[in-house]
């Protein structure tokens, strides 16, 4: 198990590596001067270069990038262009908003997706499992950003029982667990659950129903086991993949929440992604992106490992 | 399932509830801004002109300010943070100001001429230790005639212009105090006063959230008790996407927002919502090319594309907020004075004029126009300019649109026609603050100011023109200096320079409980009158 | 809005003559398949033969005439916040919608093959390079990554078929390598490569014959992520730009008249979603059709 942990922990490092380059890259593929949208719009050619100079983005590329990478050793991602403020403060405030956003919707999908793939997967071809595929495949295509809208005019505009924006009344820094707070977080939570569900139930439909037509479970049968039994063995067999697509789907909803997020203003990641996008501000768009592919792959690592526990036929593939 | 006038007493029941649930106090206004974040704390604000109406004119003051009492006349200078000022009567361009006595900081420092000299360097001098890149980048191109300035006495300020520019007065309007004495206490770093900042104004900032919210509380000790804040506190939520904002507005999660999306009025409005609009010094042009070869060079050509547009018509795309521009300025304008030309919808007079130009319906005239999907303050610009499309069209003036995005558009904008990125286009649709003699109307035709060292975009240069704007940098009296204007923009109109469209009326919507807000005809709003029921 | 895992553990290849005729023929005899693949190539012929069905020009407008309800007489699904007729937008939207939601699949399908193929045929070091560099865009969630792509490039159709062909690369070539290191092994392969066959020629007549199936099944799964994603960036403001129809983008247009008519704004998320749902239900047709397990 040591030796996997750490093959596994090598493999990282190049990885993240490259996701610095892919991050590094963005900016400079992005066209047009990255001040623009903070300068006021008649400013001079003078102030303009003076302004290129407090935000070194008048060296050399190269200079650009071994300054990025160093002062990202030291925690530093640089400074927002549009606010001044450190790129790091505000990823990580936001991203701990987004995570708030993630595990509740995880809360909500994973449950509901087991339970439906479960049902779906033990009456294989009965009515309730062509419900169950229809509710997943539905889930799966429809577009949540405009979801979304739809539940907002629904339960805030016209029946005002759940506010349409926002992470509680007095905005992210004083969340706390109270329905106060937490009606902020339903709405966007349950739009976000909705793809998970589809995704979570159908991967849980194929593989217990997989497993239930095994050889091995007949022989439970015979051997006396009550259909209780045979669902928690199956449960245990069909844990180790269902887990890897569960924490992969932890992270996807963590990177995905960006359409959701900017329907609700609620302020996370995706948020100040796509603040970032429209302002222009490159260093927030890297620090964003590169924070939330980092975290990708760190879960991808957690997943990786916790599946080796599980199941370790796995680790020698 | 959408029924919002049946969903009307639901709404109203949520509104008590969370009031009641959140124990909001009476007298708390929250404000759904278009901002995506809350403007510069320290000073100088950034965002525009929403920057400086709700973190510039609220925490801070300047030396001399807009008086914004009034719904019905254009506004005005009035003293702020200086009492009174002149011009040298010898030398033109020293000027004397008398400082307010007895002003505090939020922090509890005074107020004094010494201040001012601090904050000019904070902009003007990068070689002080206070001198702010961020702040300095919103406000040094705003006071291009100062020179320099000294401390007389603590209540006597004395600036230098490069020039004789009798507009300095306008100028100073747009520069805040900062305090010193917090700016040291937070070991003269502006990131860590950008938490906590101290101005002189009557809001006192209390908390910041970057992105999601600022809260104020009266500043009981202001000046001016006139001007004392009635709430208890005022809470801007940065909510930049129009449907986000008008939702946040319709469940009752702010009392007041701005620039609701026309086609959400009428549920509003059903729903009891209040909104409030007026006209105020903004524009919504096509700023015209007049380098050789631009057909818009030919006046009759200028003429004829303004008259060939219903201004009434594209109203009802607007949900009935604008304002038909009958010139360059407002018809309220104090400087709008009685233009010849009348800027009227009569497309027979149109095609007439462009007839004896030289065009017609088996020649008509091409041109090219560079516009922008959307941008800050360009109302609706994809529909509006599809709809002077049509119209220009019926006349016989076939247009061809060039899209950018609107970051690019200021690129272009700044660069000026001449530059090739424009790709030939004779016209660019750009909206404008239009408040004071510069931004209202020298910058866009001054012969110094042609892109790219200026905003002159056109290149338009004309003698006449040049010495009425000369004429107006040196008429110190006031009102002698408003004839001039009226002068100059008689010209404006009469020339038929600019494509003149429309005005913005900068609506805003806001819950029946908001009581006592007057909406000044200025880009700037006083929020101390209001109340809550 | 998210990939599913990659099927690396391929099914042995069918490479008889009569195997894509017994899919078809399997595939006919499943009704909701049959439907999508008539809702989907309806859409498709409705959008290549657009200009040709006598539709109301989709960029021309009319102030008067804007956000006519559905059913209005010359208007049959109503008009848009410009006056424009909604079926026309709608159809020509399908265009730009199915171009931009189809093509980067088609363009991932294409270059993750290749890749994925050298790499699982030649093995060795490019294996390892090009596989590490699948793995580096493995570690962006694909929303994040088209979002950061367009967002950086900005909007456009041609930025958003690049970013959009760099999300789905990666995920295809995975599949193609596994699939390729799985028929690599077998014994024909062997066979044939002892007979001094060029790699070229032993990966054109045997290997892409044998691995093209289960690559494209995946790919097939790919086109509804695809089609979401790139309507979400133009709703988002970085995917098509204005006054082009597209779905993703109508839908943003006609947000706020969701007060004044919210059936009318929500025919593009309609269409959005039964698009959608007709893909994946096609998709999943055609794997249970070629005996592909989930």
């Amino acid at each position: 198990m040591f030796s996997y942990l750490l093959r596994r922990l090598i493999l990282v490092l190049p990885v993240a590596f490259g996701v610095s380059v892919i991050c590094f890259l963005l900016v400079q593929i992005a066209p047009g001067d990255p001040l623009t949208a903070i300068m006021p719009v008649d400013a001079t050619a003078e102030e303009q270069a003076a302004m290129r100079a407090a935000y070194g983005l008048d060296k050399p590329l190269p200079v650009q990038y071994a300054i990025w990478v160093g002062n990202l050793a030291q925690g530093d991602m640089g400074r927002s262009i549009a606010t001044g403020r450190p790129v790091a403060g505000e990823v990580f405030g936001a991203v701990q908003n987004s995570l708030l956003l993630a595990v509740s919707a995880a809360v909500i999908a994973f449950p509901i997706g087991i339970f439906l793939g479960f049902l779906a997967g033990y009456f294989r071809d009965s009515a309730l499992d062509k419900a169950v595929t229809a509710v997943s495949i539905a889930g799966v295509s429809v577009p949540n950003y405009w979801l979304g809208i739809v539940l907002v005019i629904i339960f805030s505009v016209n029946l005002g029982w759940l506010p349409s924006m926002g992470a509680g009344p007095g905005g992210s820094r004083d969340w706390s667990w109270n329905w106060e707070h937490m009606r902020h977080l339903v709405l966007p939570a349950v739009t976000l659950a909705v793809v998970p569900i589809g995704i979570v139930s159908r991967t849980v439909r194929a593989l217990s129903g997989d497993i239930l037509s095994m050889d091995f479970v007949q022989a439970l049968y015979a051997k006396g086991m009550t259909r209780f039994d045979v669902l928690i063995h199956v449960g245990r067999n069909a844990a180790a993949t269902a887990l890897s697509v569960m924490g992969l789907q932890l992270g996807y909803l963590l990177g995905g929440s960006i359409l959701i997020e900017t329907v609700f203003n609620w302020p996370g990641s995706g948020f100040l992604l796509s603040n970032a996008i429209f302002q222009r501000d490159l260093p927030l768009l890297q620090g964003t992106i590169l924070v939330l592919a980092l975290f990708f792959v760190a879960m991808n690592l957690i997943v990786d490992v916790a599946q080796a526990a599980i199941d370790p036929r796995i680790k020698r593939s | 399932m959408l029924e919002i006038k049946k969903s009307f007493s639901a709404l109203m029941l949520t509104a008590g509830l969370l009031s009641a649930q959140t124990a909001l106090a009476q007298g708390t206004l929250r404000i759904g801004m278009t901002a995506a974040d809350i403007p510069l704390t320290t000073g100088q604000t950034d965002q525009g002109g929403e920057g400086m109406r709700f973190m510039g004119y609220t925490v801070y003051d300047s030396l001399i300010e807009w008086d914004l009492t009034s719904a019905d006349k254009p506004s005005t200078l009035i003293p702020g943070l200086a009492t009174e000022w002149a011009v040298d009567a010898e030398d033109k361009t020293k000027w004397i100001f008398k400082i307010r006595e007895g002003v505090t900081f939020h922090d509890g420092s005074d107020f004094t001429a010494e201040d001012v000299v601090w904050n000019l360097d904070k902009l003007l001098d990068d070689t002080s230790e206070q001198y702010d890149p961020r702040q300095a980048a919103q406000g040094k191109s705003r006071i291009p005639a100062v020179a320099s300035y000294r401390a007389i006495d603590p209540l006597t300020l004395e600036i230098t212009t490069k020039t004789p520019d009798a507009t300095l007065p306008y100028q100073l309007a747009w520069i805040l105090m900062s305090s010193k004495a917090n700016w040291e206490a937070h070991g003269k770093d502006w990131e860590q006063v950008a938490l906590e900042p101290s101005g002189t104004g009557p809001w006192k900032l209390e908390e910041f959230v970057p992105r999601e919210r600022a809260e104020m509380v009266p500043f009981a000790e202001y000046w001016d008790d006139t001007r004392v804040p009635k709430l208890d506190k005022m809470v801007l939520i940065p909510l930049p996407e129009p449907n986000a904002r008008s939702a946040a507005l319709l469940s009752g999660q702010v009392d007041w927002i701005e620039a609701p999306a026309p086609d959400t009025i009428p549920a509003m409005t059903a729903n009891g919502f209040v909104i409030s609009s007026n006209a105020y010094p903004h524009n919504w042009t096509w700023h015209l090319s007049r380098l050789e070869g631009s057909p818009w060079n030919d006046i009759r050509v200028r003429k004829a594309a303004n008259l060939a547009i219903d201004r009434e018509g594209m109203g009802a795309l607007l949900g009935g907020l604008m304002v038909p521009a009958k010139g360059f300025l407002p018809p309220g304008s104090q400087w709008f004075g009685k233009p010849s030309f009348d800027v009227r919808y009569d497309p027979e007079e149109a095609r007439r004029l462009l007839a004896e130009a030289g065009y017609g319906p088996d020649k008509p005239l091409k041109v090219k126009a560079l516009i922008s999907p959307s941008g800050s303050g360009q109302m609706l610009p994809l529909p509006m300019n599809e709809y002077i499309q049509q119209s220009l069209a019926e006349v016989g003036i076939d247009v061809e649109f060039m899209v950018v995005e609107w970051n690019q558009m200021i690129n272009l904008w700044r660069a000026g026609a001449a530059d090739p990125a424009v790709e030939g286009s004779q016209s660019i649709n750009f909206t404008y603050f239009i408040q004071d003699p510069f931004t209202g109307l020298i910058r866009h035709l001054s012969c110094d100011l042609i892109a790219p060292n200026g905003t002159n975009w056109g290149h338009y240069c004309d003698p006449g023109m040049e010495e009425l704007f000369t004429k107006i940098r040196n008429t110190f009296d006031p009102a002698e200096q408003d004839e001039v204007m009226r002068r100059t923009h008689e010209k404006f109109v009469d020339d038929a320079l600019f494509l003149m469209v429309t005005h913005d009326v900068a609506p805003r919507a806001m819950s029946p409980r908001v009581k006592g807000f007057v909406q000044a005809q200025n880009w700037y709003q006083n929020f101390s009158s209001i109340t809550m029921e | 809005m998210t990939l599913t895992e990659p099927l690396t553990s391929a099914p042995a290849p069918e490479a008889r003559k009569g195997y894509w005729a017994g899919v078809a023929g399997r595939l006919a005899r499943d009704p909701v398949s049959m439907l999508c693949l008539a809702v989907v190539a309806a859409l498709i012929l409705a959008a290549i033969f657009a200009p040709w069905l006598g539709l109301a020009d989709p960029y021309k407008g009319s102030m008067i005439a804007r956000l006519k309800p559905i059913g209005t007489p010359g208007h049959i699904l109503g008009t848009d916040e410009q006056g424009r007729d909604m079926l026309a937008r709608l159809i020509h939207g399908g265009r730009l919608t199915l171009f931009i939601g189809l093509m980067p699949v088609v363009f991932a399908f294409f270059i993750g093959s290749i890749l994925g193929v050298v790499a699982g045929y030649v093995g060795g070091r490019l294996n390892t390079l090009i596989m590490r560099v699948v793995d580096v865009f493995f570690a962006f969630p694909s929303v994040l990554l088209a979002i950061a792509i367009s967002g950086a490039l900005g909007a456009g159709i041609v930025n958003s078929l690049v970013s959009l062909t760099i999300v789905f690369v990666p995920p295809i070539t995975r599949v193609a390598e596994a699939v390729t290191s799985g028929v690599r092994s077998l014994d024909y392969i062997d066979a044939a490569r002892a007979t001094g066959a060029s790699a070229l020629t032993v990966i054109r007549v045997h290997v892409i014959g044998n691995v093209l199936s289960p690559i494209f099944v995946y790919a097939t799964s790919l086109t509804s992520v695809c089609m979401i994603l790139a309507a979400g960036l133009s709703f988002l403001g970085i995917g098509v730009r204005p006054p082009e129809p597209e779905w993703g983008l109508m839908l943003n247009t006609l947000r706020s008249a969701i007060y004044v008519d919210p059936w009318l704004s929500a025919l593009p998320g309609v269409m959005i979603f039964v698009t959608s749902l007709c893909l994946n239900l096609l998709s999943d047709g055609v794997r249970s059709a070629m005996n592909v397990r989930d």
